[in-house]
């Protein structure tokens, strides 16, 4: 929690202006017993009806203070715990943004959605309740029993019999809800998996007519987040009527004792009553103790959630020192890598090496799951090799700040994923101010500037998860424009052309080959192949054969058995 | 010093005073909408008669012994300790200790089975949502962002929750104790009680200038949630889209527009319903101080007694206290009804159109045919993207689609297995128009494996049994082994009991498309469609799975779209497609000999 709340530093001054607000509305708020006490003892049994009058105003005033404070109170609160809230869910985000994939893959998608929000949002209203309400009630309680001592000591004496009974009870209950918070929050994540999954998934779901499973998958979901649900809020239930019962019994060892404190005459009645009056207060105060206790228990089981990811260890150095200037002459070398992703055992790359010089292409085939992807990953960075190392533009991979060696990079990955917002907005994450003609050149060049320029919106249609529908082969056109938009010196292509047809796969080739990049490219065709400057051929995560297509068609059984599949129809497979 | 109280700590007004004064015409409206809302959460609520009688009865015991509590003890002051005569006080303490031990047992019982009952709703709620869902039509979930939907299910729904959970009780023994403590209060002293009461009409002005603004603020505050979730659901699935382009910077900045927009909704959100309990507090103090002074001079008089001034006193803050509850209760109400409403408004959203009882039992066999059909996706406004296509494909066929990308063959699928339903025009499976049929008729005939492999977070074995879910082990197995995908499963950690991972990270895009294909072969269905099924496997792991995919549309009309000349030479027929309609249909050697598109095509792509 500690961590959590340092984000609320910066605004020490308005959190301790808001409490002294709070402080001087409690003591108004306490002095009012007191006054009447006086109306009693000076007023009434003096039989001083201007003495009266004046406490009547004094209590009024008292009350217009109150007020003023509260609600000056009310916007420096709310104004800390929303932007504490807006600070650590900013600072809690660009982590999620600075994390190596490594890292990141730990972590469920749906369960950092519901850290960012809900976690986050149950924080907040802690400190919120916490800069108004929170201490309020434990200091009207201290308060109270200041005053009862200051009025009669041996008899508030009574009123602080259970305490420490009930401060222990309170202790375990908080550690109790604690732990069932952290898990309803647990639950709340596989709600959000689920749904997530479904959003996703929905065309399948509906092709296969599994609704009705997947409601029923959901129903078991959320019935334990209820039973958790339930379970966390009846615990945190016990609080306020053990506590009540506890206080309650007090007040009526102040009347049991105090009359025969009055007998002997070390009280006065008048004592008596703002006593009572007190305890009653103090009552008060409690019924808002259980809340707190809730609220305070919730967020802590939150802020741990929290913690856990801002804590996370990063593999990752500091990445912006490093290499940023250097030429971005395009040369990618793969000395001896051998790769395992992180948290598993198996080696998906093997001691493999290669060496590519500026505007080189190369083609990546072998079987699926051969490793072909995982290679590409590790130009950019994504992940580290294991052992040997990465050099691009001459440099090892290590040694470049990150965004410089991404910004030389245009990526097109296999599966297409375009953002919510306008095609200029996707085509522009390559390169932030590009020119309305840089983004329709590179459209252009990935085939797809003519079939924007037919949507009634142009460039301006909106894409992506509220976007229009767009064929398989559209999006990964735009796909590949958003790579070409930065103009990279190296581009991957991740088999990024599957969708296309055989017409406008050979104009984007053609488009391409002017392109002034390293090329790797991903590909099942060996005609696609053919046109490489060199042939990667891969087997379960190690080099089979490496050449040209003359070379391996000669030398590699493998390449051969490939091309014996496509051969059928020599160079026209594909339509 | 004005404009740091119109924008304290510069915090923009959300709420403009134009906006407060136009908005009485809607006004009606807007109390409508509550009112519905507020309908449909008792009704989940009053499912629970039984128990929420029970509840509402403890609750008035405990609110009675609430009352009943000062009252004794004023009745000790009065009776045994002003007059010093203490015999017989005991019986009465004896008598307190049973009334504080019923209160705090009554307390809880209540509590206990109202968090059972208001998380039995919530539970009703998220469930009914979510089955809704299930049942809209797929163009709903086209406009729609996933991390919005995901924020009504959980940050919506969660905001009912909490209000369940306290307000019921709240309200409802807050009605209570108020009658009560007025009766008691009339019954000590008439004179007094008018005093008191005369907070009510300020209370209810000043209610009524702050909800005025929470409602509508608390309904941004939601929106600015979901939108901000959205993003970030967006950001996560796509972290790697994000990184590849160094986009931080952006992504960053966006997010904190929108994380912004949530911080200015949320600051006067709270801030305004942080005045109720203040406002509140003073009417409370104010009557306070009017009671005492009143009160004292009273007693000079002799017409009240101490012992009533100081249990009036008392009474006077519990009948404030109530008001004061109502009034909280009331906002947190408000922000409520913000959330049920958005989770209500994807419940009126309309279901894919009632299905069909007729034709239900129909045993289909598999002939298609398209007759003029015509389609649009809705909301879109370019030209059709099918238009005035008809076709038949008969029993046991294979039809083969084929043409550039964007010409609508994905979406001749998706109609077939009515994701959409065509604007004009019919499509007949066995000669009975699909419109007419239940969905889950025409669904259960078909398997679609589709362009996107999409893997959920559960092991091997669920994914591919998801085709049908009542394969045993074994038929898992063996549609692995036709897809051959088997191999590879045994290689991956705990074979097919191994977990993937929610983006399906462990495998390759290639294995994920094997495992769809041993999804469909398990369903064993009468049509199969495959929409590029195959575009990410490599071609000799594609010859190895082509004789359990031809085995697997032997005897069966299935539909392919591929852009490899080997599968679509073995179709029956080749319908070339472009800019939505259908160019030109028949055998592979029956286009090539009219030299047509196709032939064209042919020939373009030996260049």
């Amino acid at each position: 929690m500690k961590t959590v709340f340092s984000y609320a530093k910066p605004y020490k001054g308005y959190i301790i202006f808001a409490l002294l607000l709070m402080l001087l509305e409690l003591t108004v708020e306490l002095m009012q017993p007191f006054v009447i006490a006086k109306i009693v003892d000076d007023g009434i049994v003096a039989g001083d009806q201007e003495r009266i009058i004046q406490l009547g105003i004094l209590l009024m005033g008292l009350s217009v203070i109150a007020l003023l404070s509260g609600i000056t109170n009310s916007y420096y609160a709310s104004h800390v715990s929303q932007s504490f809230s807006f600070d650590l869910r900013r600072v809690l985000y660009g982590r999620v943004q600075s994390f190596s994939l490594a890292t990141f893959n730990k972590f469920p998608a749906s369960a950092l959605i519901t850290r960012l929000t809900s976690d986050i949002t149950l924080v907040q209203q802690v400190l919120f309740m916490g800069l108004r309400i929170m201490l309020r009630a434990p200091l009207l309680v201290i308060g109270s029993m200041v005053m009862a001592f200051v009025l009669n000591a041996k008899l508030a004496v009574y009123l602080v019999i259970v305490f420490p009974v009930l401060l222990l009870f309170l202790y375990v209950m908080v550690l109790k809800g604690v732990a069932h918070f952290g898990y309803v929050q647990k639950r709340l994540d596989r709600v959000n998996r689920l749904i997530q999954e479904n959003l996703q998934a929905v065309r399948l779901i509906k092709a296969y007519l599994r609704g009705n499973y997947e409601a029923s998958r959901f129903s078991s979901v959320a019935g334990s987040l209820k039973v958790d649900t339930v379970k966390a809020f009846r615990i945190m239930e016990v609080v306020l009527p053990v506590l009540l019962f506890g206080m309650n019994l007090s007040l009526l060892a102040v009347l049991w004792f105090g009359a025969s404190h009055i007998q002997t005459g070390s009280a006065q009645i008048g004592e008596l009553v703002a006593i009572v009056n007190y305890a009653m207060r103090m009552t008060g105060a409690f019924s808002m103790f259980s809340f707190i206790i809730m609220a305070f228990a919730r967020a802590k089981a939150s802020s741990e959630r929290i913690e856990e990811v801002l804590l996370a260890e990063d593999s990752r150095e500091k990445e912006e020192k490093g290499e940023t200037q250097a030429s971005r002459r395009g040369e990618v070398v793969f000395e001896n890598v051998s790769f395992t992703y992180p948290g598993t055992t198996r080696e998906v790359l093997k001691n493999i090496s290669f060496r590519m010089k500026p505007n080189e292409k190369l083609a990546i085939m072998g079987a699926t799951g051969s490793g072909k992807t995982s290679l590409l990953q590790l130009i950019p960075r994504f992940y580290d090799a294991v052992d040997g190392a990465v050099l691009v533009h001459g440099h090892d991979v290590k040694s470049w700040s990150l965004q410089a060696l991404r910004k030389t990079i245009g990526v097109v990955p296999q599966q297409s994923l375009l953002f919510t917002g306008t095609i200029s907005d996707n085509l522009s994450w390559g390169k932030e101010q590009a020119e309305q003609e840089e983004l329709a050149h590179a459209a252009a060049k990935a085939q797809i500037h003519q079939t924007v320029e037919r949507f009634p919106k142009g460039y301006s249609t909106r894409v992506g998860q509220k976007g229009v529908n767009l064929s398989g082969g559209q999006k990964q056109r735009l796909s590949i424009a958003r790579a070409l938009v930065r103009k990279p010196s190296i581009l991957i292509l991740d088999d990024s052309t599957s969708a296309l047809d055989v017409k406008t796969e050979a104009a984007l080739w053609q488009a391409l080959d002017s392109e002034k990049a390293t090329m790797l490219v991903v590909t099942q065709k060996i005609r696609t192949a053919k046109k490489a400057d060199r042939i990667l051929l891969m087997e379960e995560g190690a080099v089979s054969a490496y050449g040209t297509h003359d070379q391996l068609m000669k030398d590699s059984e493998l390449y051969r058995q490939i091309a014996l599949s496509q051969q059928e129809e020599e160079v026209d497979e594909y339509v | 010093m004005f404009d740091a109280i119109r924008r304290p700590f510069g915090y923009e007004p959300v709420i403009k005073k134009e906006d407060l004064k136009k908005n009485t015409a809607k006004k009606t409206e807007r109390a409508e909408n509550w009112q519905s809302t507020l309908l449909r959460i008792w009704k989940l609520v009053d499912e629970h008669r039984f128990l929420l009688i029970i509840v509402l009865g403890l609750v008035f015991i405990s609110s009675a012994l609430a009352l009943l509590g000062p009252y004794l003890v004023g009745h000790i002051i009065d009776h045994y300790i002003v007059p010093q005569n203490f015999s017989g006080m005991g019986t009465i303490i004896a008598w307190l200790v049973a009334v504080y031990t019923g209160y705090s047992l009554t307390m809880y019982l209540q509590n206990y089975w109202m968090v059972g009952i208001a998380q039995q709703v919530i539970y009703r709620m998220r469930t009914g949502l979510f089955e809704h869902l299930q049942r809209l039509p797929v163009s709903f979930f086209d406009k729609r962002q996933h991390g919005e939907l995901m924020s009504r299910m959980t940050n919506d729904i969660e905001n009912v929750s909490s209000t369940l959970n306290s307000s019921f009780i709240q309200v409802f023994s807050s009605i209570l104790t108020l009658l009560g403590t007025a009766v008691v209060m009339v019954m000590l002293s008439p004179l007094l009680t008018v005093l008191t009461l005369v907070i009510i009409p300020l209370m209810y002005v000043s209610m009524q200038w702050i909800t005025k603004r929470t409602g509508r603020l608390y309904k941004e505050q939601q929106q600015a949630i979901g939108d901000l979730n959205g993003y970030i659901e967006e950001t996560i699935s796509g972290q790697k889209i994000v990184k590849a382009f160094s986009q931080e910077p952006r992504v960053m900045e966006e997010f904190l527009v929108k994380s912004e927009r949530m911080r200015s909704t949320g600051f006067w959100a709270w801030t305004y319903a942080g005045f109720i309990p203040k406002v509140m507090n003073f009417l409370n103090n104010a009557s306070f101080a009017i009671v005492a002074g009143v009160g004292g001079v009273l007693a000079l008089k002799g017409s009240v007694s101490i012992g009533v001034i100081v249990i009036f006193t008392e009474y006077a803050r519990q009948f404030t206290r109530p008001l004061n509850d109502l009034a909280n209760q009331f906002n947190t109400i408000l922000s409520a009804i913000a959330g049920a409403e958005r989770v209500f408004s994807i419940m009126g959203e309309k279901e894919e159109p009632d299905d069909q009882v007729e034709n239900a039992d129909k045993e289909l066999r598999g002939q298609v045919v398209f007759d003029e059909v015509s389609f649009k996706y809705e909301g879109a406004e370019e030209d059709w993207t099918i238009r005035n296509v008809s076709f038949t494909v008969n029993v046991g066929q294979t039809a083969a689609l084929v043409g550039a990308t964007g010409a609508g063959k994905t979406t001749i699928m998706q109609l077939l297995a009515r994701f959409y339903d065509a604007n004009e025009g019919e499509i007949r499976l066995d000669g009975t128009p699909i419109a007419s049929m239940p969905r889950e008729t025409l669904r259960k005939q078909i398997a679609f494996v589709l362009q996107d492999p999409f893997l959920f977070e559960a092991t091997v074995m669920e994914n591919i049994r998801y085709g049908r879910l009542d394969a045993t082990d074994e038929e898992v197995m063996e549609a692995a082994q036709k897809a051959n995908a088997h191999e590879f499963i045994e290689k991956l950690p705990n074979g097919y009991d191994t977990i993937l991972s929610g983006d399906g990270s462990m495998i390759s895009q290639g294995q994920k498309q094997l495992l769809s294909i041993a999804r469909a072969l398990i369903a064993d269905p009468v049509i199969l469609l495959l929409d590029e099924a195959t575009s990410s496997i490599d071609t000799v792991t594609e010859l190895k799975i082509q004789e359990a995919l031809e085995r697997l549309m032997k005897g069966r009309t299935s539909f392919v779209i591929a852009h490899r000349l080997n599968t679509v030479r073995q179709a029956d027929l080749v319908m070339v497609m472009s800019m939505g309609e259908l160019v030109e249909s028949g055998t592979q050697q029956q286009l090539l000999t009219r030299g047509g598109m196709y032939a064209n095509m042919l020939a373009d792509a030996k260049l």
